[in-house]
């Protein structure tokens, strides 16, 4: 397939006979840069408004799609995939025409992916404020999205591998098995932790449930990180780091180990996110281990890259774009060292769900990635523009004032992290909590919090310069572009000729690859893809069918209809972006919350909701701890009952209606997925009505406003009264609200007569799970 | 009978040492690959490729492109 200015056979005098002619597509390249640095800077301006949101709860403007927990999806995936993914495609397309000296397969595909993949990003930006969530971090987008991208993704692929088939050069440089092996995972990640059930077309139940929902998801997650931001981004390195340094990278030999080492080593590494929780101990350890080894090969890739300058060095002091490289690969050396630290468990136990995870993130994404792809632009900006640089102080500017605010940025960060996990495990001499009251230690964070929003802003006052830099630099650029024509030999006319018949793939596909090095790529994708798959199996497939491994309890059972709605909008509000619902074994988790999580309990939570950051208190034993009618003055005004809250107001749950539609849809696609509803399938609304009437009533008892029976509010309190009431095995305990007495609360747990899916009538009274 | 409690009952303690053998040989395979003698002259020329890709001759000329 070629496109226009694409290859064509050299007819040209002399012994040039035997050149193709050609010309690389760098329209698309100019394309997916602009695409970058402008989404860039939207998603860094969303993690303004949440930083500031943080530091101050007034910046939440009282609106539902401004809060807090719908823009921080929209900032991470913005940073990721908008500005981190275009930059990896602008220097992928760049680069790999003239590793492998052909020109895309094909320009459709190439403007397909390059329009296919903002889309998607605008379809992001459109959905996430306004809760569309499949309340997996980084993996938020509902299904119609992940199927787009799933299709922009395959387009992806064999544009880029269809190019390598057609390749001049034999040898696949190293940066290119990094793109490769990077394109093959993703797909096969996003793909098999988004499996849903669809609830409507924005509306999805993850078919995993609790502790397998948790695997898949940072079995997922972990190498999102790892095959999205670290391995495109080396290959970048591997590429690009020569071209500034102007000689060949330090060890070609380091980088192929550094190439295999994280492809066997990192599929292995996504269950560090969960350690302490529910997740069997030994998936636990083995996701330790592998992330301890990673240090080696991560450290391996930091020195080649580094000691790509040798003898050049001194070129750094006026260089902006080797500062830029030299900044960031310290940087991903930064953060592949703490990565493993973090992971040690006795370092987790204090670092996670606190700032600390935040702090190392920003080291990652603004240091290595963020560096990383200035540098890259900047040296691709006078080659794509065919013009000099609009101004190389800029570019020095920008590299300043983004250092400065990445160090605010993670040393306030750092101590705020630090701050609180030490406050959360402070015990007084009498054995109790120092800090029993948590907001006391949000509140102590929030001077940090100001300095975040300080060194963010730095950053990004950055990257607008360095947009001001890149338009200006465009601006200078000729009436038409020249398109250098490129010769070069075809492989197919110097390697030795082999049998016609080659090999036809899979004895379907008309594709026929007759010779070894046209079978390269695709023997190294099923090289990588066997590397990853068998990983993944050997560490998930325990998880999901030996059934030690996840307890039952038989007191566990399904949510109400109605919970299910509050749930439902506790997923739409994004709550789980500061709550966690996952109690650890840890004894001030259990003076501060109570009973620890069981993987028992989470067996019908579909998706799981565990959290990875608490900045408030963990709701896994909410249930029953306040009345109903606190709650109710708690959503309308967090301030109202706890002064230093930075939580956002939720007003509006006393006014919206219930949409009592939607319910039968939502329990049947739960039923599909397996959660054992009954007659709940087919008298859900009459069921959930009959519930909100109950607690709408309490309410109006105990002094609240009247008239809620049918509006929101009294789906989330009833879905945050049932929680970690299951567990505690009876219906009189659950009935009972702890520190409600007198209330006469009829929490959630309480499942009015007559409401009570199949199978939960009578709880059993045995505790499980142990 | 389910799935799971067939695995349940598979004895399966020693499935992740199994892993670690299979991964241990593979990379040991891949470092031995690596180090051969006989590719050092291809892992130098690989080595340059970046910085030979744009010096390509080119005899035909510049040919105009859109302006984008």
């Amino acid at each position: 397939m070629t496109g226009p200015g694409a290859n064509a056979a050299a007819r040209s005098p002399g012994g040039a006979a035997l050149l193709d002619e050609f010309s690389y597509d760098d329209d698309v390249v100019r394309k997916f840069l602009f695409a970058s640095v402008a989404w860039g800077i939207v998603g860094m301006l969303v993690g303004l408004v949440i930083a500031l949101q943080m530091a101050d709860p007034r910046f939440n403007f009282g609106l539902p799609f401004t809060s807090f927990g719908r823009l921080r999806p929209l900032h991470t995936n913005a940073v990721i995939f908008a500005f981190a993914g275009n930059a990896f495609f602008t220097g992928c397309y760049y680069s790999t025409q003239r590793l492998v000296k052909a020109r895309m397969f094909s320009d459709a595909l190439s403007r397909i992916h390059f329009w296919g993949w903002q889309l998607i990003i605008v379809a992001a930006a459109l959905t996430l404020p306004f809760g569309y969530t499949q309340a997996k971090e980084y993996a938020e987008l509902e299904w119609p999205i992940d199927i787009a991208i799933a299709v922009v993704w395959v387009v992806f692929a064999v544009n880029f591998i269809g190019t390598l088939v057609k390749r001049r050069e034999r040898h696949l440089y190293v940066a290119l098995w990094f793109y490769l092996a990077s394109i093959v995972t993703v797909a096969l990640l996003h793909i098999f932790n988004n499996l849903s059930m669809p609830a409507g077309w924005l509306k999805s139940y993850s078919i995993y449930a609790g502790v397998q929902d948790a695997f898949m998801q940072w079995w997922y997650g972990h190498n999102a990180v790892a095959f999205f931001l670290t391995t495109p981004f080396l290959g970048l390195m591997y590429y690009f780091m020569p071209k500034a340094a102007e000689g060949p990278v330090f060890s070609y030999r380091l980088s192929i180990l550094h190439f295999w080492s994280l492809v066997f080593l990192y599929i292995w590494a996504g269950p560090h996110h969960l350690h302490y929780t529910a997740l069997p101990e030994w998936a636990s350890t083995v996701g330790m281990l592998f992330s301890v080894m990673l240090w080696a090969p991560s450290w391996g890739g930091m020195i080649n890259g580094l000691l790509t300058l040798r003898g050049g060095w001194a070129k750094v002091v006026d260089d902006p774009i080797l500062k830029f490289f030299v900044v960031g690969i310290t940087a991903y050396g930064m953060s592949t060292f703490e990565g493993p630290m973090l992971s040690i468990k006795s370092v987790n136990a204090l670092a996670h769900y606190t700032d600390w995870i935040i702090a190392h993130v920003h080291t990652g994404a603004l240091g290595w990635n963020g560096f990383l792809a200035a540098g890259m632009v900047y040296w691709l900006l006078p080659r794509l523009f065919q013009a000099p640089l609009y101004s190389k102080r800029l570019a020095e500017l920008h590299f300043w004032i983004a250092t400065f605010g990445i160090l605010l940025y993670v040393v306030a960060i750092y101590s705020a992290g630090v701050t609180q996990g030490l406050m959360w495990r402070a015990f007084d001499e009498t054995g109790r909590l120092s800090y029993p009251d948590f907001v006391e230690t949000v509140a102590r964070l929030v001077p940090m919090y100001w300095t975040r929003v300080l060194g963010g802003s730095l950053y990004l006052a950055g990257m607008l310069v360095f947009m001001y830099n890149i338009v200006m630099t465009w601006r200078r650029r000729p009436a038409v572009y020249e398109v250098p024509v490129v010769r070069a030999a075809p492989l197919a006319r110097a390697a030795a000729p082999e049998p016609e018949d080659g090999h036809r793939l899979g004895g379907v596909f008309p594709l026929r690859l007759h010779r070894t090095w046209e079978r390269m790529p695709v023997t190294f994708t099923v090289l990588v893809l066997v590397a990853v798959v068998v990983a993944s199996l050997f560490e998930v497939i325990p998880t999901f069918l030996i059934k030690s491994n996840v307890p039952t309890i038989a007191s566990v059972k399904p949510y109400t209809p109605l919970e299910l709605y509050g749930r439902d909008m506790y997923i739409r509000e994004g709550c789980f972006n500061c709550h966690s619902q996952m109690v650890r074994p840890l004894r001030y988790e259990t003076e501060r919350y109570g009973e620890y999580s069981k993987p028992g309990e989470s067996v019908y939570e579909h998706p799981f909701l565990w959290g990875s950051r608490r900045i408030g208190p963990d709701l896994a034993r909410e249930g029953g701890k306040y009345p109903n009618l606190w709650h109710v003055r708690h959503f309308a005004n967090p301030r109202e009952l706890a002064a230093k809250s930075i939580m956002p107001g939720y007003a509006q749950f006393a006014t919206n209606a219930i949409d009592w539609e939607v319910i039968p849809g939502r329990i049947r696609a739960m039923a599909m997925i397996g959660v054992p509803y009954g007659p709940a399938v087919t008298d859900a609304v009459p069921m959930a009505r009959r519930q909100a009437a109950l607690i709408a009533a309490d309410i109006e008892k105990a002094g609240g406003p009247g008239g809620l029976a049918d509006r929101e509010v009294v789906a989330i309190v009833a879905y945050l009264q049932r929680l970690g009431q299951d567990i505690r095995g009876t219906a009189a305990a659950a009935a009972t609200p702890a520190g409600a007495a007198g209330a006469g609360a009829p929490a959630g747990g309480a499942t009015p007569a007559g409401a009570t899916p199949a199978g939960a009538t009578t709880p059993a009274p045995a505790r499980g799970g142990r | 009978m389910k799935l799971s409690d067939i695995m349940a009952h598979a004895g399966l303690a020693g499935y992740a040492e199994v892993a670690l053998v299979l991964f241990l040989f593979a990379f040991a395979l891949i470092v031995w690959w690596v180090l051969r003698p006989s590719h050092a002259a291809e892992f130098q020329r690989a080595s340059r490729l970046p910085l030979d890709d744009e010096m390509s001759p080119q005899p035909g000329g510049p040919r105009a492109g859109s302006r984008s």
